[in-house]
Parts: C-alpha cells; structure tokens; sequence
C-alpha cells in the first residue's frame, strides 16, 4: 500500500507542477500584453497613427509615425508577393514533381530548415554587404530583398508542412486523366489554399515584427518614401529608437507604436489560428 | 497541342527546379559571402586568438571576441534553464493531460507569445523585467545593478523560446503511439509514471534535438536581448552582471564597420560564428528530430 | 489558376508603380531655378537636432527637394558616407587621417559641447555642483575607475557608489570627451548605453548616475534649462575644487553655449561639429544645401542651441565647396 501512496503522491506533485507551468506561461503572456497595452493606449491618439514626427523622430515632441505604419506596410506588401511568387513554385516542385524520399527533396528540406533557423541578424548583415557591392543605399529596396529573403524559409516550411499530407490519391486521379504535372497545380492550389493563407498571415507577422534585419538594410525616415531608393521607417525600428529618448512625448510615440504593432501581429495570428481550425481534419 | 502542354510542364519544372536549387543554394552563398568579408581578419589573427582573447579594442587591431562568446553562452544558458522545465511540463501536461477546454485557452497563449515580435518582449524586459532585477532582486545580492544584465536577458529569452520549445515537444510526443500509453496504464503505472518511464525515454533524443534548436534560436536573437543586456564589454562573472551577447555587438557596431579596416571584416567573421553555430545545431537536430519520427512511425 | 492570375497582375501594377517613382531617383536637377531631389544624411546624434532644423528651413525655402535624417552615432555617419550609402555624414568629432584619406571632405557647420550629466534628485546634487568635476577627477572616473564614490569625487568620506555611464555606439561624443582626457572612446568604462538620447534617459533613471551628453540632450528645447531630471556638472577648469560664478554657466543652454563662443568652457568637450561628403559634392542639391548651411543656415544655430563658427571657418568652407 506504501507503494500506491507514493505513485499517487508523485502523480499529485507533478500534476501541481504541471498546472504552474501553465500558469507561469499564461502569466507572461498576460504581463506583455498588459504591459504594451496600459502604456500603448495612455500614449495612443489619432495624431499618432495619422501624422509624421514632427521635429525630428528623435527629439521633436510633434506628430505620430505614419511615416513606420507606411513603410512597414509598403515593404512588408512587397516581399509577402515576392516570397509567394518564389515560395509557391519551390513547394509543389517539391511535392509534385519530386519523388516522395527524392534525395533533392531531402537536402531541400534541410537547407530550409537551416534557412528558417538563421537569425534575422545574420540576414541584415549579410544583406547590407550585398547591398554595398551593388551600391545601393539603405532604403525601401534594400528592405523588400532582405526581409523577402527572411520569409522565403518561412513560406516554404509552413506550405510544405501542408502539402507534405496532400492525399496522393487526387494526384493519381489527375493523372490517370492525362493532365501534365503543370495543370494539376490548380487542383494542389485549391486543396492547399488554406496552408497557403495561413503561411502568408505567419509570414507577414514575422516579417512586419523584425527589426534586426531592417536596421541595416532599409534605413530610417521622417518621411514616407515615394521611390524604392528612399530610406524607410518602420513599426519595430519606430518602437526601438524612439523608446530611449529623454523626452517623454517621443516615448510616448515608441509605446504607441508598439501597441499598434501588437495589435496587427495578434489580428494575424488569431485569424491564422481560426483558418487552420476551420479547415484543418487534424485534432490536436 | 500536345506539345505545348508538355512543353508547358517541361518549363515549369524547370523553373522551379532552379528556383529550389538557389534557395538551396541560399545556404552555401551566405556562408561563403559572410567568410569572404571576414577574410581580412582571419588572415592577421589565428582563429584561436579570436576565439579566446578578450581584449577588444578595434582602433589598435585587436578583436578578442571571448566577451561576447561568454556572454552569449551565460544568456543561453540561463534562457534554457527558465524555459525547458516550464515547456516540458506544459506539453506533457498538453498532450497527456488536459481536458480539450484547457487546450482552448493555452494554444491560443502560446500562439500569442510565438507571434510577438522580439522588440516588444523588448519593451516589455525594459518597463517590467529591468526594474524588477533592479529594484527586487538585486539588493540581496549586492550594491546596485541597473537591471541590464545576464538575468534579464536570460528571461526574456527564455519567455520568447518558450512556444518553439512546446511545439516541438508536442510534435515528438505526438508521434509516440497511443498503444504504448495505454499499455503502461494497463500494467498499473500512474498517469506521470508513464510519462517519465515510457514518453521520455522514447523521445529522449527528440527533447535534446528541440533543446537545441531552441538555443540555435536563443543565440541568433537579437534586439530583445540588446535593449536589456547592458552593453558592457567584459566575461560577465555573474547573472547579475551586464553582458554583451554576439547579436546585440553586431547590431550596436554595424555603422562603424566600414570606417576602420578590419572592424567590419571582425563584426562579419561574428556574423559568421553566429551562422556556422546556427547551421551546426539545426543540421544535427533536424536529422535527429527525422529520424525519431520515423523510428516511432508517425 | 485564377490564383495564380491574379498575383501575376498584382506584380505588375505594383512593379508598374515603382519603377515610375523610380524615376524621380536620379533627377536632382535644377529646373529653371528651383532644386528638386533628395538627399540623406545620417551620422551623429551631436549634430542631430540642428541638422533638423536646417532641413526645415532648407526644405520651406525648396519645396521640392526632400531631406531624409536618421542618427545612430558619428561613427555610423562617416561609414555611411564612405560607403556612399548617404550623401552627407554628421560627424562630431574631429576626423581622422584614414578617413581623409577614403576621401572624406569635412565642412565645419556648427560648434557644441559635451557635457557631464547627473540625476537632479543625486542626493550630493547641490555639492557636486558647487564643487564640479576636473579634468583628473574625470579621469578617475572614466578611465582608470580609481573613483568608486562620490565621496571621493567630493573629496569626503561619502561612501555612495558611483555609477558611470557612457555610449555604446560610435559616436563623437564619447570620443570627443575621452579626448579631454587624452584617450579614445574605447577607453572609457561604464555602462554602455546606445544613443545621446539613450544615456539621458539612463541617467534620468540613476539617481547616482554620472554620463556624458551633447547639449541637445542635456537641455530641453524649449525650456532651454537642463532636461526634467537632468543636471549639468560643472567642470571645474582651474581645478580648485570649487567652482566660482565665473565657471558657472550652465543653468541655461542659452548661458552654457555663450561660455562656450568664449571659450571659457574648453575645448575639447567642446568641438567643430562637421557635415562630411565624400569628396566634392556633385548633387546640386548637395551643394545648395550646403551653402546653406555655411551662410544663413549659421542664423538658426543659437535658437536651436549650437554655437555658430566664425566667418573664417565659413569661407574656407565654402571655398572647399567650390573648388573645381
């Protein structure tokens, strides 16, 4: 009987461990969101999502920072076409076209999974050399290519990971119709168009919160760039440089930004969530 | 018309063919690049003398990169320390426990905190956990800390990895069949006991492949961990000293690179530590992390 | 399919869009007498907030030409424009052979100071400004750490600690003030923080904390007294432990760069601040602009808190300028 007191009581202990591991994660989850947000809407006005800084991003007490809402948005649009145009062929030729064990398959596999570990870091700087040996400057450019560069791996991975369970059956059956590999795409994209819209709201998550691989590569502005060879600000950088002045107006910026950025990060991850929930068979 | 079809195809697969052979490609191109830029460094030093010294003084030549090594390890390491229990517990708890309701609530958390970018968790270590170290805990230890230091980052990195090492762990425990579950609860083994005896066991070497990706991916962070870290240039000798991981030195000194010869050949050849270690960690626990899955036949 | 369609339009109206605003990139031309393009100029905080003034001005005087500023340090400014990532650097600092030699033109455009910064509620506040700060005390503090308290700083018994702060960038401020001292920025301890706006913030955390600002950051704009939280420490020149109503001028910026223009605060931490081009400027808006700067734009420095050259530094300026 000693022996069953002792197995229920190890039960006990850990099943209490258990429950303050969950309340330890759902603790930090509620103390960021609570953070960003009790600072973001005392600083958060119309001004601040309608206006440019006034003065200077760094010391000028005027304005919000459209100028990040802009640029964020303009090179984020950007390279979420770029990475789907580049992602989507690279999958189904992985899927379709490919043999299931093809040995290409694998290390492709593999090289993406090492380009989904690089950190973003990496990314700017190795973006910011390829830019000074083209000589281009830090601008809306040189962001597109290095943030596409970051969410390619991303693409691939998620929309891989939907293919990967693709019923080899539907294949088969457009086969055995005579359609070309080519054509059969259309049937692929249909099924698969939920992975896809899931990838794209994961991406651009990824890519509208990275700061590391913009600071070197598209630069900072007052002003909401009209070419591609234009510095552009944006949303993270906005939260970074603006968070360390003195002057409390400027701060107050940096929090709002945050907030904003929170907030659109979150409407992207709930709606991806909901979608793979609606169309997913998989229970988890 | 048969052949336009077929030539169709043919182009097709030819193009994406080279699109997946340059992304592969992608791989090697960063390597090589981030290795030409350090060449000028690498030739004046020996890679020992990089790797181990820690004098860092850029305007007379000498790049010791020890500092920024030791202070990379320290964060990682407390980052692993606060996270692997926590997300451990939290996925066996979510794979073997929980009613569905739970769940409802706690994938939601974890999609919340895997989607956050780095700069609030930023924000977040800088209002909530600097202050905490600095006003808190601190004071029992020693004079003064600003609150910049190993600890900080140590935490906010662990909250970050947090989500990737739970997904992780839920996708090995997954893959573990329910028959061998049931068959332990059969013989009279207790719901943890199980756990302990048949899961872990079985997916030893999944949990130490997910561990460490999740330090590839500690390592490679980086604007969290530079707002909170101190930028002090030293071996920390202590989680309460300020530190200077590799990222955060990258990021600080990108604008100088170019005006001192070798600074910028010194802040790629940090670039490329950071890669190679990357590329090290994810190649070796992305194999293991396949084979296990195959071996416990998913 | 249809998918597939539409994305492939999508790219072509948003290529299709770009390249037509693409083409305004190289068109810095002067059409019948008013400028149009854009310029960028990024570099060192020092310079920073008169830098935005100029391109105010600068800007309502041309409507069409736009100019983009970031800050992120003096040593950022002269690699951006080394690397003809930029077309004018902020440099605040005195620029060095090497770089002169990559080709880096200094135009002198205004003269500031470095100033020590500590927490107005430090509870030796009232001493330490009546005492102020040497050349040897600095020393002591910043480079070799001898000093751990203020009490030693005072020259009493006190045994609060010190906590040093200085800059984690490049940047001409630190160099400059280790320059006082005879060393270089990487000679300097403490904790590093990143920005002239960033150790002002630190410092306003740190009630015993001791930094190192430019005055933009020291004093507020407006206000023109030291930032809420702030005070500026005297440096005590004659080195007398006692700082006389002569060497006091800091409780305006107004009061603080007048000492300056006379040189009763030295130099260094006092410094040229320049705008650096690589080689002569051949953008016309580049060169416009800096004449601006080198002749009325010399009337906004004061407002703005900087102190305006005298005209000699300005001719040889312009005379760089227009050398063929």
């Amino acid at each position: 009987m000693k022996v069953s007191t002792t197995k229920k009581l190890r039960e006990s202990v850990a099943k209490a461990f258990m429950w303050m591991a969950m309340f330890i994660v759902f603790g930090f989850v509620i103390s960021v969101i609570w953070t960003v947000f009790s600072k973001g809407m005392k600083a958060m006005n119309w001004d601040m999502v309608s206006k440019l800084p006034g003065g200077g991003f760094y010391i000028g007490k005027e304005g919000g920072f459209l100028n990040a809402i802009v640029g964020s948005l303009y090179i984020v649009g950007a390279s979420t076409v770029l990475g789907l145009i580049i992602s989507i062929p690279v999958v189904f030729f992985l899927n379709v076209y490919l043999k299931r064990d093809s040995k290409l398959a694998y290390t492709a596999r593999m090289a993406f999974d090492v380009l989904f570990g690089v950190p973003s870091i990496v990314y700017g700087a190795f973006g910011f050399t390829i830019m000074i040996y083209f000589g281009l400057r830090t601008s809306l450019l040189g962001g597109i290519i290095v943030i596409t560069l970051l969410i390619i791996p991303i693409f691939i991975r998620t929309m891989d990971e939907a293919t990967r369970d693709f019923p080899r059956d539907i294949l088969d059956a457009s086969f055995s119709l005579g359609a070309t590999r080519w054509e059969t795409l259309r049937v692929v994209l249909r099924q698969i168009a939920p992975g896809i819209a899931t990838a794209t709201l994961l991406s651009i998550g990824r890519a509208i919160g990275d700061a590391a691989s913009v600071m070197f590569t598209a630069g900072y502005t007052d002003s909401i760039p009209t070419s591609l060879s234009q510095p552009a600000a944006t949303l993270p950088l906005a939260v970074f440089f603006q968070l360390q002045s003195p002057i409390p107006e400027v701060v107050d910026r940096a929090y709002a930004a945050a907030l904003v950025l929170t907030v659109i990060v979150l409407i992207l991850s709930i709606s991806g969530r909901l979608i793979t929930n609606r169309f997913s068979k998989n229970k988890i | 018309m048969q052949k336009t079809r077929f030539i169709k195809d043919k182009t097709a697969q030819a193009i994406m063919f080279a699109l997946t052979i340059i992304s592969i490609l992608m791989v090697m191109v960063m390597f090589v690049g981030l290795y030409l830029k350090s060449a000028s460094v690498l030739e004046e030093h020996s890679l020992w003398k990089l790797l181990t010294s820690s004098e860092w003084r850029p305007m007379k030549g000498e790049f010791g990169f020890l500092p920024f090594i030791a202070s990379t390890l320290w964060v990682t390491f407390v980052a692993i320390l606060i996270a692997l229990p926590i997300s451990l517990l939290t996925a066996v708890f979510l794979t073997e426990y929980a009613k569905s309701y739970v769940k409802k609530f706690v994938f939601p958390a974890l999609d919340i905190l895997a989607a956050l970018p780095s700069v609030i968790y930023g924000v977040w270590g800088v209002l909530v956990i600097v202050p905490w170290i600095s006003k808190h805990v601190a004071p029992h230890f020693m004079d003064f800390s600003t609150g910049y230091t190993v600890l900080a980052a140590g935490i906010v990195l662990g909250v970050m990895v947090i989500p990737l090492l739970v997904s992780l762990f839920i996708e090995v425990f997954s893959s573990v069949s329910m028959e061998l579950r049931e068959c332990s609860l059969a013989l009279g083994a207790t719901r943890w006991q199980t756990t302990k005896k048949v899961l872990f066991r079985r997916t030893y070497p999944g949990i130490i492949a997910a561990t460490v990706l999740a330090i590839s991916r500690a390592m490679g962070e980086t604007i969290a961990v530079l707002m909170v870290c101190g930028c002090v240039i030293g071996i920390p000798n202590g989680i309460l000293e300020p530190c200077y991981p590799i990222p955060a030195l990258i990021a600080n000194n990108y604008g100088e690179m170019l005006s001192m010869p070798m600074y910028e050949a010194a802040l790629m050849f940090a670039a490329l530590i950071l890669f190679f270690v990357v590329l090290v960690f994810n190649l070796i626990s992305r194999i293991v992390l396949y084979r296990l899955e195959k071996r416990l036949g998913s | 399919m249809r998918i597939l369609k539409l994305i492939i339009v999508l790219v072509t109206i948003i290529s299709l869009v770009t390249v037509s605003s693409c083409g305004g990139k190289k068109s810095n031309t002067q059409t019948g007498g008013d400028l149009e393009g854009s310029i960028t100029i990024s570099g060192a905080f020092a310079l920073y907030p008169l830098a935005v003034k100029w391109a105010e001005e600068f800007q309502a005087l041309h409507p069409n030409v736009r100019i983009d500023l970031s800050a992120g340090g003096a040593g950022k400014g002269m690699t951006d424009v080394l690397a003809d990532v930029v077309d004018l650097g902020m440099v605040s600092r005195e620029v060095y052979p090497p770089e002169l030699e990559k080709g880096a033109l200094p135009f002198a455009s205004a003269k500031d100071a470095v100033v020590i910064t500590i927490n107005a509620n430090n509870p030796l506040a009232s001493k330490l400004m009546r005492h102020g700060i040497s050349q040897e005390t600095a020393t002591k503090i910043w480079i070799t750490g001898e000093y751990t308290t203020w009490g030693q700083v005072l020259g009493t018994n006190d045994k609060t600690p010190i906590h040093v702060y200085t800059r984690s960038d490049a940047c001409g401020a630190a160099e400059t003030f280790a320059l006082w001292m005879g060393k270089k920025q990487e000679d300097l301890l403490g904790t590093a923080v990143f920005g002239d706006p960033g150790l002002a913030s630190a410092i306003q955390a740190d009630k015993l904390g001791i930094g190192l600002n430019n005055i933009g950051y020291a004093y507020d704009e407006k206000s023109r007294k030291p930032n809420q939280g702030l005070l500026v420490c005297p440096i005590d020149r004659d080195n007398d432990g006692n700082i006389s109503p002569d060497e006091y001028f800091y409780d305006t910026k107004d009061d603080f760069i007048a000492a300056v223009a006379e040189d009763k605060y030295p130099s260094p931490p006092a410094r040229d601040l320049y705008l650096v081009s690589h080689g002569i400027p051949k953008n016309p808006v580049v060169i416009a602009f800096l004449e601006y700067v080198l002749t009325d734009g010399q009337k906004q420095n004061v407002p703005v808190g900087y102190i305006s050259l005298n005209e000699e530094k300005l001719q040889a300026g312009l005379e760089k300028l227009h050398k063929q």
